[in-house]
């Protein structure tokens, strides 16, 4: 087929869709110019296009479009329902023209004049007039900006991503291998670059198969009002949430379940006008499409106020069917005789209508929204109304996860999914098997407990240390523990698609090929309690108390880092006061004046614990802050982070010791930072800091170029201008004459230079800018009389 | 009109023809990692450069023994609705076309076999059962691996 006629008919076919919903908005608000034009403008495009296109049909269908909507646009006309009736009707040819023409299929001979006839014919019928028109609230952005944009076939984005995901995979393996070899800070600066080009080429590849739900709503006003119109219903449509964003392949897998919910909920659900006035509720029925994002997963919902499902009657067709007998109804909760509506061939509709009921039942519509891993939810209030809300992953493109390691095997689970991880060890939790169920408690709350060997059916392999227990949260029930061998890493992965022969399993989410080469298989956290039949009955009532529990608790309790001294005693010393550990070379910790101290940063600290010379090149050493002084304390090694009560266990009030306590029954001494800081000299090693010289101007040349550099190499630090002067006392500020002297900080020592070799007068105290030895001397007067 | 080719191949002891349209490689594939959970015939996973296969062990859907797992096992490549699978096959003989072309089953197949074969297909060295790779995936009730 010729390239523009391609063209030419999906752009209209697109054109088409994304005005259904401005017409049935127009035909709400006929006074709504925006809309007209727009419509108007599709119409003048087709007309246009058609006729060197040579499609005569195309060109009299959109001219008598045109005339009609220019009629209105003057005024002459109002949009009345039969009117945009007719209109729709016209769009709607022209949709099946193009669809036509665009599969090669003989155009259908129906005859256009009648919808052009019905086009001129002015409002007359009367009955039309009664029907109220749906108003709808649709989102008024959207069509009349116009974005540049060009049309790519899928398969290119497709391959874009396929191509960005190998990048990613190749990325990781090169910073594998850069870790394994010496660190050269040049090649990680450039790989860094690299690896963020490379973060960002798929943060944008991933958008263009990104597409506002809007897409999905678009069809929805236009079902509305004609189905609406057929029943003689009257419908107000809220549409919320068309921003937001989904992977394009799931906009299409939604399409067919959500509209068959909002037909099945304007058909059975929502009432006639009349039936709604007798059971005392609005004659406008409400019908709410929202989407939200909420976490990796879109949540979308239809709520309408209609009559609700009637579950006696779900029971008693299950029952005349001989699905089900009455002593199963008997032992059946509320929820699982709501769930009735999802069996095949169960409807509460008495009769088959056009609308809904053609076969299609709830049954199809959670076998469709399951396969893409979604979930549907009902929540039904008889005689109110009813939500049903549909849970789907927004894409399963790359996700970060953790990779865990059980029975030898490697398996990777999103990392949204995980709560918490633990090893079972720790005092916080607590496993108990009663009747083969195994329960964990951690910090009170009880989950129920499962070992991924077990639900693998994996050989529990023998290991050393404890394993590892996670609390897992799935898209739908409530979290659980997870025992495995261990958690070993955390990675962005590449998700593919698994094979429907694996995905049948019901474990498994898809799967990944990390940069070892070696497959893996990404864990489905809802379909693993699902194997495992877990109960899905919330404990939040204990989660509650334990919280405030907790909270009670942890007012006594202080963090406290136990290290152990050079001299071989394990000791605490509270958290907070630590601003750092650090290993430091030995080198650099040096005595002067009697006391003992270290160079960091170009400031020398003072150091608590006078110990001389230090087996090894490096010191690991814990650095304290009062507030304003820091002190610097070497330790042997750091051992733990541990709460401690805030009152020692036994009270010591000399030394630097402030008492005893004792934690996992073992006896620690605790360090009192009050002694620890009053032992410290006040005065720190001041004299050590260099002197610093503050150039008054900072835009002169000469100091700028000449003299910061002289002074530098003299062994001064140098600032350029005055205006952190308060900051440091021991500065000296030199002048070129240019300032003011009156202008300068006061109380500090000033240098006056000037620019001839000759004093001016005989009281002129300044220095000839290249009386090198002069300049020093002075320097050196002025920095002995600010230190003394 | 372009004579059909077929892949012959032995699966289980048993010879058996493949038409060649339906097979993308004959590779040897790399390490297999398991999969759990699965029943017997599936072998795991395993990568083909930036592929991932399911590797689908034939015999055992034939027989219920386990091919025991090695490297180096050839197995013909296939994309089937969209995924990587790989049959692992005992030996790969030949690929070419037969003088007579898609010939009826004839005689008692074992039932094993009955649900794969779709004819005989005869070449210079003997009868092969005439196979379809779609045949090996499709889900069907089977042991569960303990």
């Amino acid at each position: 087929m010729d390239d523009l006629l391609a063209d030419f008919i999906q752009e209209t076919l697109e054109n088409l869709e994304a005005l259904a919903s401005e017409v049935v908005a127009w035909e709400a608000d006929p006074s709504d110019q925006v809309r007209l034009d727009s419509i108007f403008r599709f119409f003048h495009t087709v007309k246009g296009s058609c006729g060197f296109l040579n499609l005569p049909r195309f060109e009299k269908l959109s001219h008598a479009a045109e005339d009609v909507l220019s009629e209105v646009r003057t005024g002459s006309r109002t949009a009345d329902p039969h009117t945009v009736s007719a209109v729709l009707a016209v769009m709607d040819r022209i949709g099946e023209l193009a669809e036509a023409v665009s599969s090669g299929a003989s155009l259908p001979n129906e005859n256009d004049d009648y919808l052009i006839q019905g086009l001129k014919k002015r409002e007359a019928k009367a009955e039309v007039a009664d029907v109220a028109a749906p108003a709808v609230a649709a989102p008024r952005e959207g069509q009349s900006a116009t974005i540049r944009s060009i049309r790519l076939p899928l398969t290119l984005i497709d391959q874009l991503m396929n191509g960005v995901s190998d990048m990613v995979l190749a990325r990781n393996e090169l910073s594998r291998k850069l870790r394994e070899r010496a660190n050269d800070p040049e090649l990680e600066g450039a790989f860094e670059r690299l690896s963020t080009c490379v973060a960002d080429m798929r943060d944008a590849i991933s958008k263009t198969r990104m597409q506002r739900v809007d897409r999905l709503f678009a069809a929805i006003p236009r079902m509305v009002r004609d189905i609406a119109r057929d029943l003689g219903k009257r419908i107000e449509l809220t549409l919320d949430g068309g921003d937001v964003e989904m992977d394009r392949e799931m906009v299409e897998m939604v399409v067919d379940p959500l509209t068959h919910i909002v037909r099945n909920a304007i058909d059975h659900g929502i009432e006639a006008p009349d039936e709604r006035r007798k059971a005392g509720k609005p004659e406008t029925g409400n019908l709410r499409v929202s989407a939200r994002q909420s976490g990796n997963q879109i949540v979308i919902e239809i709520v309408d106020d209609g009559r609700g499902i009637d579950v006696s009657r779900l029971v008693s067709k299950a029952m005349t069917s001989g699905r089900l007998t009455a002593d199963v109804v008997a032992r059946m909760t509320d929820g699982e005789k709501l769930d009735l509506v999802f069996q095949p061939g169960i409807s509460t509709a008495d009769k088959v209508t056009a609308i809904s009921g053609r076969g299609v039942g709830m049954d199809v519509v959670r076998a469709n929204v399951e396969r893409i891993g979604g979930v549907i939810a009902l929540e039904n209030d008889l005689g109110r109304g009813l939500r049903i809300t549909l849970r789907v992953p927004l894409t399963l493109t790359i996700i970060p996860g953790l990779i865990i390691r059980a029975g030898g095997q490697h398996f990777a689970i999103p990392r949204a999914a995980i709560v918490e991880i633990l090893h079972e060890t720790n005092e916080m939790m607590s496993l108990v098997t009663i009747g083969g169920a195994a329960i964990a408690t951690i910090r009170n709350v009880r989950h129920s407990m499962i070992d991924l060997e077990d639900v693998l059916r994996l050989p529990r392999q023998a290991q050393e240390g404890p394993r590892t227990v996670m609390v897992v949260r799935s898209s739908s029930g409530i979290p659980y523990a997870m025992g495995v061998e261990a958690v070993e890493n955390h990675e962005e992965l590449v998700i593919r698609p698994a094979s429907p022969l694996i995905m049948a399993a019901g474990v498994y989410a898809g799967m990944t090929l990390p940069d070892n080469g070696q497959p893996m298989l990404l864990l489905d956290a809802g379909g693993l309690a699902s194997a495992c039949n877990l109960p899905s009955l919330t404990d939040d009532g204990v989660q509650r108390r334990a919280e405030e529990e907790a909270a009670a608790e942890r007012v006594d309790q202080v963090s406290a880092l136990r290290f152990l001294e050079l001299t071989g005693e394990e000791r605490l010393l509270k958290l907070a006061l630590i601003e750092r550990v650090e290993d430091i070379d030995a080198s650099l910790f040096g005595r002067a004046a009697g006391k003992a101290f270290v160079r960091l940063d170009g400031r020398l600290l003072p150091v608590a614990k006078d110990c001389g010379t230090f087996d090894g090149t490096m010191v690991t050493a814990l650095r304290l802050r009062d507030g304003e002084r820091e002190i610097c304390y070497p330790v042997a090694s750091v051992l733990d982070i541990v709460e401690m009560p805030t009152e020692p266990d036994m009270l010591l009030t000399r030394g630097v010791l402030a008492g005893v306590v004792v934690i996992d029954g073992a006896h620690l001494e605790v360090l009192d930072p009050f002694a620890l800081f009053a032992s410290m000299p006040v005065d720190d090693i001041t004299e050590e800091r260099p002197t610093r010289c503050v150039v008054a101007d900072p835009n002169d040349i000469w100091a700028q170029e000449i003299l910061a550099p002289l002074l530098r190499q003299a062994g001064y630090s140098v600032a350029l201008g005055t205006d952190d002067m308060a900051s440091q006392p021991g500065d000296i500020l030199l002048c070129t004459g240019a300032v003011d002297p009156q202008a300068l900080p006061q109380g500090k020592p000033v240098i006056q230079l000037r620019s001839t070799p000759r004093a001016a007068n005989p009281r002129d105290t300044s220095i000839y800018r290249y009386d090198r030895d002069g300049l020093m001397a002075a320097i050196e007067v002025a920095s002995r009389g600010e230190a003394a | 009109m372009i004579e059909q080719l077929y892949l012959f191949a032995r699966i289980a002891g048993t010879r058996v023809a493949v038409r060649s349209n339906e097979i993308e490689a004959v590779v040897k594939l790399a390490d297999i990692a398991p999969v759990p959970a699965m029943p017997l015939h599936i072998a795991g996973l395993s990568a083909l450069r930036s592929r991932v296969l399911t590797v689908i062990d034939v015999a055992a859907l034939i027989e219920g023994r386990v091919t025991p797992a090695e490297t180096g096992r050839l197995a013909i490549v296939a994309d089937i609705a969209g995924h990587s699978y790989g049959f692992m096959v005992d030996s790969v003989s030949d690929i070419c076309t037969t003088p007579d072309g898609e010939l009826p089953l004839r005689g008692q197949l074992d039932p094993c076999w009955a649900a794969y074969a779709r004819g005989i297909v005869e070449d210079g060295e003997g009868p092969s059962i005439l196979v379809t790779l779609g045949a090996f995936i499709e889900p069907r009730q089977l042991p569960v691996a303990a």
